[in-house]
């Protein structure tokens, strides 16, 4: 591999890994208060017709980051009201709630797009950083869309609030021991309420940056298993932010490989290359199994 | 000079200390109904700053009840409160902490995963802290009052009594005016008791009414200004003078004359000495036995024990030197990383559940809901649970069978339900208890029984009920290892103790009230064989 190569496969992978981890800091968060948030494939997907429509009708990508946050609300309402104050099953409902997004997008897109679908969106153009994106060689590694800086600013904002913080501390006592920590005198239903609202906004901008940033279109199901693989990332990184980020990394690389094994020369199926990221993040869990922290209250509803 | 409630003077204020110290607090006429059962009924009494009250009662007494509606968890269903002269009625834990009422809760209200500082910050502050500097703002005030704390440590990696230190810090970072502690020495080891009754005192002499909840009456002897006994949620009798009134005290909590014995256990009749005899065949033998738990941790350290046929040891010890994991053992759910044992002479080191009940073992575990029976079948269910083979015919479960034997069981044993087909999770504690205890005699070839704590959170009736069975089992040939952290009912019930601490078995003495000290000082490790 020449060095040039690599320096494009880098950036890629980079590109790649954007949605996911803009989807997966989220859903950190609110598995850190405790709830499994597997409903982020259809927030995903929300976030990303919701964007593409805001901009196909406004012509402003920045309109259309609005149109996706937007969208994805009243899916991050039904999700918290099913699990925070029905206390119905977080993996059923997350389910439930992927496959009500799936068919709403696919019927609104065959009703807004169906005649124009070959039609592309205005979307985000990679800035190229100052001196950063001047130095020779590794330059093109930081010719990125302006939404990755915002996922690693949010990324290192998320760390601070988590590890420096009051709001860190609530939020991590909410996932461990959600009892305990309503007698300490801490809103716990506020801050798992809130936990998967942020969620499902950062789930948004990821769905978002498929469809403005990447491809400047939306089709169906298009964001085909990120959700699911940004959970699997906070598995992986076992519940630590940093971690976390470098699963995102590695889910990114795996995709990045699909297009660059060919251009390398190495000829595997097609189909192959597609699974090679899940098979990946299969591997990474069952290699994980024992070895995990997880916040103690994961998944257990909270009542008083 | 001790006063009985209904007597003339019932107003809840003592003769002595009138002028001395006004109340801080004061309950008047509170009562609290759940449901029909009346946990607490025309409870008069009164908080003094600078004072350690002590509210003595047995299980189920009502004073943890009357400590929750304090701290505002439950809401009395009558009569009244007023703190500093002004109406007091917290509808939540918030709203007492607000007006400077804390409480150390029996079960510690801390976070495992969080440091001390965290557990100490959580709900306090929102945003950015400065660990270096709160940590140091804590342990100026733990040192103010003793308290040995780590800041920085995890909590879950702590010992009890440093947890209970953290928790007390907790309280304490309120500059509370009332101070409630719901029985803080029960999991506590004799130094450290010492330590916390000697905090309590401080708190107290800082400006603080305390409210310490125990059943233990030398720590009452130690600290108490003044004394309110509960029996059955009703003050049966006070004092301002608890040292000298000390007998008065114990006869009005146990509501008959004590013997200094246990509650509930007293009115057995005394066991005919077990004579030990050459023909007796061991039932258990236990040895070697060392457990290392995931961490690596050596929780159990060469356990040698052997109970002969129709004798009852008892095992005492403080909790947590590994008579659970002993326990998990024997009844096959943990296996010993050394050493063997044997039942009826049959080895079993290895052997899973089924074969220890087949071997003619039966295990009354330690929590009855978890692993002793299944909540959500009925009683019968539940009386026939290790013997469903034989009451099935083709696979399929006699219920005529089934039915007829529970009742005759539940007569038996006494259990109390609305019938054998009953939900599980209907009976109350003791019924419950006694239903586990009844299926494991109906063992098979019974020869060995386990018991762990089977009278915990038992009324005294049920107690007694408990203990007669497990006696008259014993008298049979059975041979009983009894797991109890209440050394008076082990004294009362057994024929030897023998004491676990930190692992391994440190003594064995011949049950009996002439021994109880030398057993005490076993138990807390300072004194060897």
């Amino acid at each position: 591999m020449t060095l040039e190569l690599f320096m494009v496969f880098v950036a890629s992978t980079i590109r790649l890994s954007a949605p996911l981890l803009l989807a997966a800091s989220g859903e950190y968060v609110s598995e850190r208060a405790g709830i499994v948030n597997m409903s982020l494939e259809g927030m995903m997907l929300m976030g990303a017709f919701g964007g593409a429509v805001a901009t196909a009708f406004t012509g402003s990508p920045y309109l259309g980051l609005a149109g996706a946050l937007v969208a994805v609300l009243p899916i991050a309402l039904l999700q918290s009201v099913l699990t925070n104050t029905l206390r119905a099953n977080q993996v059923v409902t997350g389910l439930g709630i992927n496959i009500l997004v799936l068919g709403l997008t696919t019927l609104g897109y065959r009703e807004i797009f169906g005649s124009r679908s070959r039609e592309m969106i205005a979307g985000f153009d990679p800035i190229s950083p100052p001196i950063l994106g001047d130095l020779p060689l590794v330059g093109t590694v930081f010719y990125q869309a302006g939404l990755l800086y915002f996922a690693i600013l949010m990324v290192a904002l998320i760390a601070f609030v988590v590890s420096r913080t009051g709001l860190g501390i609530m939020l991590k006592a909410a996932g461990d021991n959600p009892h305990v920590t309503a007698i300490s005198g801490t809103p716990v239903m506020a801050i798992r309420h809130g936990a998967v609202f942020f969620t499902g906004a950062m789930a948004a901008l990821g769905g978002a940056f498929l469809s403005i940033v990447d491809i400047h279109t939306f089709t169906e199901g298009m964001t085909r298993g990120a959700g699911y693989l940004a959970i699997v990332a906070v598995i992986f990184g076992n519940w630590r932010i940093g971690r976390v980020m470098g699963a995102c990394l590695l889910f990114g690389a795996a995709t990045a490989l699909q297009f660059q094994l060919p251009a390398m020369g190495i000829q595997l199926p097609n189909a192959l290359l597609i699974m090679l990221p899940y098979v990946l993040a299969l591997l990474a869990v069952a290699g994980l199994v024992g070895r995990q922290t997880a916040p103690r209250a994961l998944s257990v509803p909270f009542w008083r | 000079m001790i006063m009985r409630s209904g007597g003339a003077s019932s107003s809840g204020a003592p003769l002595a200390n009138n002028e001395a110290s006004l109340p801080k607090l004061e309950l008047t006429d509170i009562g609290r109904d759940f449901g029909s059962f009346t946990a607490l009924d025309g409870i008069d009494i009164a908080f003094r700053t600078g004072e350690v009250h002590c509210l003595l009662g047995e299980n189920g007494a009502g004073k943890s009840t009357l400590c929750n509606l304090i701290f505002g968890v439950h809401q009395p269903t009558r009569g009244f409160m007023t703190l500093n002269g002004a109406p007091y009625a917290p509808n939540g834990p918030h709203a007492a902490l607000a007006q400077k009422v804390a409480m150390v809760h029996q079960h510690f209200s801390l976070i495992d995963e969080l440091t001390t500082v965290d557990n100490l910050l959580l709900g306090r502050k929102f945003g950015l802290v400065d660990r270096k500097a709160e940590a140091a703002k804590i342990l100026a005030l733990a040192e103010e009052f003793g308290l040995d704390i780590k800041p920085h440590a995890v909590v879950g990696d702590l010992s009890v009594g440093q947890r209970q230190r953290i928790e007390i810090v907790k309280c304490l970072m309120q500059r509370p005016e009332v101070l409630i502690l719901d029985e803080p020495t029960a999991v506590l080891l004799p130094d450290e008791i010492e330590a916390l009754l000697k905090v309590c005192a401080d708190v107290a002499a800082r400006g603080s009414a305390v409210v310490l909840v125990t059943h233990k009456l030398a720590e009452i002897r130690k600290i108490a200004d003044e004394v309110s006994v509960l029996r059955a949620g009703r003050i049966v009798a006070r004092s301002t003078r608890p040292a000298e009134d000390m007998n008065d005290l114990t006869t009005a909590m146990i509501g008959r004359s004590g013997t200094g014995g246990a509650f509930g256990v007293a009115s057995l009749p005394p066991r005919a000495p077990h004579a030990r005899s050459r023909m007796v065949r061991e039932a258990l033998q236990i040895d070697g036995l060392s457990f290392f738990d995931q961490t690596g941790a050596r929780r159990l350290d060469k356990v040698t024990l052997t109970v002969d046929q129709g004798e009852i040891i008892g095992l005492a010890g403080v909790e947590g030197n590994g008579q659970s994991e002993l326990g998990s053992i024997l009844a096959g759910l943990d296996h010993p990383s050394e050493g063997r044992w044997f039942v009826g002479g049959k080895e079993l080191t290895h052997a899973k559940p089924r074969a220890i009940t087949a071997a003619g073992a039966g295990i009354i575990p330690e929590d009855r809901h978890k692993v002793g029976a299944v909540n959500a079948m009925t009683l019968a269910d539940n009386l026939y649970l290790n013997q469903t083979k034989s009451l099935t015919r083709w696979g399929l479960i006699d219920r005529k069978r089934q039915t007829e034997g529970a009742t005759s069981l539940m007569k038996q044993f006494d259990v109390r339900a609305q019938g054998p087909a009953a939900p599980f999770s209907s009976l109350s504690g003791g019924n419950q208890q006694k239903a586990v205890l009844a299926r494991e005699l109906m063992t098979p070839n019974l020869r060995f029984l386990l018991a762990m704590n089977p009278t915990r959170g038992l009324d005294i009736g049920a107690i007694e009920a408990v203990y007669r069975s497990i006696r008259e089992a014993a008298d049979k040939g059975i041979g009983v290892l009894l797991i109890s952290s209440e050394l008076d009912e082990l004294l009362a019930v057994a024929d030897r103790i023998s004491v676990i601490y930190r692992g391994s078995i440190v003594g064995t003495r011949m049950a009996s009230y002439d021994n109880r000290a030398a057993i005490g000082s076993l138990m807390s490790g300072t004194a060897t064989q």
